[in-house]
């Protein structure tokens, strides 16, 4: 209450005076705001964290968000929000927001050990322009790069994508999602020869049952969570089963819980496999008109770099993603040794709890969803995990039925509708396609208005690649936008920060707040965050959300779009692009790489009077014309009538988003199967038609061991994830204070027996030390994380526990993406 | 027959009057073996006491022991914990006995493997509770009341919610700690059925 | 006025490094408020800002854990940001088992025992499933309370924040959270 007892007095006896006086106040009520002066502007906004997708609320007023709430219209959360989305209001009012681009200098100059200095934007892009092009002219396009984000908004996702594989013509292109999503793109894709799941999280109101591989969904994904629980705990027989190398808080929800070895994983999936064929429950019609079946390359290596005596020995690394076709008799031989008792042996786990599992799938009557993050993806076997466990819904015919089916969650807010569907990778382009086609290329090319030949064939650096190119010194001019990599790429101290200190390189760094990764930086740009601007995310159900600007970003910052448009103006054309490529589209010359991309016709040809008159829109109006729109109708040429249908900008702003391919206004819930998607044909029932025969491929594949296990030096595993209250690095969610409070430090979470093995106790500080680096921790014995014996478990968000000093960088081979939970680190006391 | 005619040779031998010792020597023999037997009888049964006995059976150290370890009846500022026994044997001798005949049937579970894996602890787990609940209730907590004694709280030092608690229900007597308590030092069975302490009687009908 | 605020913003700035580095140069401990050190540490007026010499990145340095901070479990109620923040839990949880077996929050705060408990009762959101149906009982998808509800610690933020509430953006600071 804002009104004192002394004023509510006072108020009265002016309220009494007044009326003997004759005069009426005006009408309010005594000790709450009245009519319009009590209103908040209220818009919808996807949350800012993960890849849930959640509808929020947004209450603004007088320019200030001071207010958010979980949408009731929302289908995602029906007015949910988990205690992050919840204090979403607060993210973008850190005291420390930058708000003037910082510059290292000496004596008024760039200089790589000065210290930060402000500069105007105009200085800003000055330095950058004059380092690319130096770049560009000392060593051409492969040596320029950018490290975007799953964070980042479809619009600027796109235009990062155009400048660098068309207008700067290099595929160093890599989002975060490399290190959260991309073995589960390539699982995808070498299975059904389509990214994204077929199906939706309409699936949790049908399930029978629900199996966690290696995600901790409880706090992860929490408002999916409401939905897993609201189904298990009201549909009568409903059965939850959590695997995961320690215990979690998804565990309080299980009837099967299943802690084991690391990696161990792909021995249980191949036992299921087994299992069902041995107990007879093939869906052999289901798998006749379905399915093909593959053996694909053993020995592949770890991804790390080629000198590793790892890679050395292995047979298969430079062919990783090769297979050969074989029948289902020979698959069924594949996996005959993994019986329950060598999966027992392999992982651990009780055998009656691996046969319960087992039965989930192989019983025709249960309806089963697989859910997966982090176990799966974040593992130097995460393509063949991904392939595995759609090995046994294949098998079983379980998929892409309402309530059954593999489901792979996203861990950021588009990883699936940025990093994946724009193909901000450094081997994509939009829709799936890929720089190594021809076609594809020439596609992208016609939609573009560029001449043929514009995009380079190669593919570029990934994130990890990217870290050892910068430290090498081949990798010069570097981006990084929307992201805090020095706090999450895997041994930052030895392969990601030398990078970014190495004389040779100058790295810009984008960001709102001064992360780690902003401090390790040569010149610092403040950007404009969430509803500072107009954007648009792609949650993991391929629902596609698009928000307007619902306050202005603070004075001097930028969005990342607006950044990319205005750099893109410091280039000719000539100083980018060949003779011989120039020649077959001579009327580009004289432009510049901004009128090359983004006024050709199509990014601007929507006016401003398209604009929503109730919001501003800061890179609109600089730019004069509805940039977002333009970019997003330019872009959506590319899925529209190849199964990524998207449906009109405007209809995304009435929507609480909608799941391509939205044909016909029509969203689709299920893929590949006729009835639900557009584009199986009637009668066709079912069709995988990522794949040319129609058909998915069921892998062989074995059980291999990480990379790095346990010894007696290093004798513990380490595991690395997140908590419910921060979210990845924790530069938005620490400098909230309630969340920040809430969970302060990261810890690491180890067994009482070890403890006092260790001879520490719970909150005494310790060493964490890998082979590569080591981090000082508190030990924390109990609470929502019980790792079993010889495992801990540390959580990343904390800038003060630089725990990826820590983690390997080794990666899957084919996705290359890094495996942050199985390495061997030891622990030591603090003053022992 | 053997072990019969064996048997009745013994008894023959041991009714007869001793004809080789002197009564002194056999009462106080008898005296002295009795004080052996006793003292060893005694010390077997403390030394089933320990937790190191309790937790010698991997079904206990696996289930109730390795939940006990979270709680805060094992790790808490000054590092006074409670064992097994501490909660789970009367330390009055009658008492004590009456729960180690009823041990007894713990011991044929672990011969016979009634609780070998964890699904089996946890199917068990509200049966095996409710006996803890009962006696605890029947015997007004008293092995909480070993060490907590209600005339010893200070509860300006707990926290007001609790102190509210303890001046509503533990002092007037209504409610006994284990009304209240229960899953204080293990994880909880299902509680279907089961009211709060503080609900037990004043839940809205 | 301008300029001030942004001399301002560039020492808070400046009081980063300190932060992250945890051991500050005039020797400020981790735990003490980044802030106020940084503010003290950046007098010398230097519109120049944020000091990182490479060879101090956080990333270099042996940096010390923060000890831990304690639960806040005054039983105090804390004024909420806006009305539709969950509110934060001002007692211990520890312990406390949400699973299958039972929810021990919903023993004092279900609206069956709070007679007993004298906690308050969830709120009424907490009994609509999720087609904002009212149920007999809280609805399933409420269960894992901890999910929105969390307690607090006597950590400092890592910097203020400047989220201002409806009153205070109407200039009624008075009643209103900063």
């Amino acid at each position: 209450m804002f009104l004192s007892r002394r004023d509510y007095l006072k108020a009265q006896a002016a309220a009494a005076a007044a009326a003997a006086a004759g005069i009426s106040l005006p009408a309010s009520a005594a000790n709450i705001l009245t009519g319009e002066g009590a209103k908040l502007n209220w818009s919808k906004a996807p949350c800012r964290f993960c890849g849930t997708g959640c509808s929020v609320m947004v209450g603004v007023k007088d320019g200030r968000v001071v207010a958010t709430h979980g949408d009731v219209k929302a289908e995602v959360n029906r007015g949910l929000n988990c205690v992050k989305g919840y204090f979403l209001s607060k993210i973008m009012y850190g005291e420390d927001r930058l708000n003037q681009p910082l510059l290292r200098m000496k004596d008024g100059k760039f200089d790589k050990d000065g210290e930060f200095e402000p500069i105007t934007w105009d200085a800003a892009f000055d330095i950058m322009a004059q380092k690319w092009k130096e770049t560009l002219k000392k060593k051409g396009p492969t040596a320029v790069g950018m490290f975007g984000s799953g964070q980042w908004t479809i619009y600027e996702g796109y235009a990062a994508s155009k400048l660098m594989k068309a207008g700067l013509r290099s595929n160093n292109l890599d989002p975060n999602a490399r290190h959260c999503m991309a073995s589960a793109v390539a699982g995808f894709m070498r299975t059904f020869g389509m990214d994204e799941p077929m199906g939706c999280y309409d699936d949790m109101e049908q399930a029978d049952a629900f199996v966690l591989w290696g995600s901790n969904m409880a706090e992860m994904h929490p408002i999916l969570w409401t939905r897993v629980t609201d189904r298990r705990l009201s549909h009568p027989g409903c059965k939850v089963a959590v695997l995961s190398t320690f215990e979690h808080r998804s565990f309080d929800l299980a009837d099967i819980g299943l802690v084991f070895t690391p990696g161990s994983d792909l021995a249980i999936l191949n036992y299921i496999a087994n299992h069902i064929i041995k107990t007879g429950r093939v869906n052999k019609e289901f798998v006749e008109k379905h399915c093909n079946f593959k053996r694909g390359r053993d020995d592949i290596g770890y991804g790390l770099r080629p000198d590793n005596p790892l890679e050395k020995k292995a047979k298969n690394a430079d062919k990783a993603n090769d297979s050969d076709p074989i029948t289902f008799d020979e698959f069924a031989k594949f996996v005959e040794p993994y019986t329950l008792d060598k999966a027992h042996e392999l992982s651990g786990v009780p055998k009656n709890r691996l046969e319960a599992l087992a039965e989930l799938y192989a019983d025709p009557k249960v309806k089963v969803v697989s859910f997966w993050t982090m176990g799966f993806n974040q593992h130097v076997r995460g393509v063949w995990a991904n392939n595995l466990v759609y090995n046994i819904h294949l098998l079983t015919g379980k998929i892409s039925q309402p309530g059954s089916g593999p489901f792979s969650l996203t861990g950021q807010p588009s990883a699936c509708g940025t990093a994946r569907e724009v193909g901000t990778f450094s081997h994509r382009l939009p829709a799936d396609m890929v720089v190594t086609n021809p076609e594809h290329r020439k596609h992208a090319e016609e939609i573009w208005k560029l001449p043929e030949g514009t995009i380079p064939d190669k593919v570029g650096y990934h994130a990890v690649q990217q870290d050892r190119m910068l430290k090498d010194g081949k990798l010069n001019a570097y981006w990084v936008m929307c992201n805090n990599n020095m706090q999450t790429a895997p041994n930052t101290a030895k392969e990601t920060f030398p990078g970014y200190r190495n004389p040779e390189n100058f790295v810009v760094v984008s960001d709102p707040y001064p992360t780690v990764t902003a401090l390790a930086a040569d010149l610092i740009l403040p950007t404009a965050m969430w509803v500072e601007k107009e954007g648009g995310y792609g949650n993991a159900e391929r629902r596609t959300q698009l928000w307007r600007q619902l306050v202005d970003a603070p004075d001097g910052a930028r969005s990342d779009l607006w950044q990319i448009m205005q750099f893109s103006k410091r280039f000719q054309i000539e100083e980018v692009w060949p003779e011989e490529l120039l020649n077959k589209k001579p009327e580009l010359r004289g432009k510049t790489l901004y009128d090359v991309l983004f006024r050709n016709g199509q990014v601007d040809r929507f006016p401003l009077s398209d604009l929503d008159p109730n919001y501003n829109n800061f890179e609109a109006k600089e730019a004069g014309f509805y940039v977002q729109k333009g970019l997003f109708e330019e872009y959506a040429a590319f899925g529209r009538g190849h199964g990524h249908d998207l449906a009109p900008f405007e209809q995304y702003h009435q929507e609480r988003g909608l799941r391509w391919p939205v044909v016909d206004g029509k969203e689709t819930k299920w893929r590949y199967r006729e009835g639900s998607d557009p584009y199986v044909k009637a009668g066709e029932g079912m069709r995988f038609y990522g794949n040319k025969d129609g058909k998915a491929n069921v892998f062989a594949l074995p059980y291999e061991p990480p990379a790095e296990a346990p010894d007696a030096d290093y004798p513990f595993w380490l595991s690395t994830g997140r908590v419910i209250e921060h979210w990845h690095s924790g530069s938005m969610t620490m400098r909230v204070p309630e969340l920040r409070k809430a969970f302060p430090n990261a810890v690491v979470f180890m067994h009482p027996d070890d403890a006092k093995e260790l001879n520490v106790r719970r909150g005494q500080e310790v060493r964490v030390t890998s082979r590569r680096g080591e981090v000082r921790v508190r030990v924390e014995t109990r609470g929502r994380n019980k790792p079993p014996r010889g495992l801990v478990f540390v959580p990343f968000f904390d800038q003060t526990v630089l725990i990826n000093k820590v983690t390997l960088d080794a990666t899957d081979p084919i996705s290359k993406q890094t495996d942050y939970k199985k390495c061997a680190v030891k622990i030591t006391p603090v003053n022992a | 027959m053997t072990i019969r005619s064996a048997l009745l040779g013994l008894w023959r031998l041991f009714a007869r009057p001793s004809v080789h010792f002197s009564l002194g020597f056999l009462t106080l023999g008898g005296f002295i073996a009795g004080v052996v037997f006793w003292g060893g009888f005694n010390t077997a049964l403390e030394a089933t006491n320990k937790e190191a006995f309790c937790i010698s059976c991997h079904e206990m150290r696996d289930n109730p022991y390795e939940e006990l370890k979270q709680t805060i009846h094992f790790t808490n500022r000054s590092g006074v914990r409670a064992s097994c026994p501490d909660c789970h044997v009367p330390h009055q001798w009658t008492d004590k006995i009456a729960r180690k005949m009823q041990a007894s049937k713990e011991v044929w579970g672990k011969i016979f493997g009634t609780i070998d894996t964890r699904e089996k602890f946890l199917d068990k787990r509200r049966e095996l509770a409710e006996h803890e609940w009962a006696r605890l209730k029947n015997n007004n907590s008293l092995e909480c009341r070993n060490c907590h004694s209600a005339d010893s709280m200070d509860i300006t030092k707990q926290n007001p919610r609790a102190a509210k608690m303890h001046e509503t229900y533990l002092f007037t007597g209504e409610n006994t700690c284990i009304d209240c308590h229960k899953g204080i030092a293990h994880r909880l069975p299902d509680m279907h059925g089961v009211e709060p302490g503080w609900s037990m009687k004043t839940s809205a009908k | 006025m301008k300029t001030r605020f942004l001399i301002a913003a560039l020492a808070l700035l400046a009081g980063v490094p300190a932060l992250t580095i945890g051991v500050a140069t005039n020797g400020v401990a981790a735990d003490k408020p980044a802030v106020s050190s940084g503010i003290v540490s950046s007098g010398t007026g230097t519109v120049g800002g944020i000091k990182v010499p490479s060879a101090n990145h956080p990333i270099t340095l042996d940096v010390p854990a923060e000890a831990t901070h304690r639960e806040i479990t005054d039983d105090q109620k804390r004024v909420r940001n806006y009305a539709d923040q969950p509110p934060l839990i001002p007692h211990a949880i520890r312990d406390y088992q949400i699973d299958l077996n039972i929810n021990k929050c919903l023993t004092c705060h279900d609206r069956r025992n709070t007679a007993g408990s004298q906690a308050p009762m969830l709120s009424v959101t907490h009994f609509q499933d999720r087609d904002g149906q009212t149920l007999g009982t809280v609805a399933a998808r409420r269960y894992f309370c901890t999910q929105c509800h969390v307690p607090q610690t006597d950590a400092q933020p890592i910097v203020p924040n400047s989220f201002q509430d409806f009153d205070s953006v109407l200039g009624h600071a008075q009643g209103g959270q900063k």
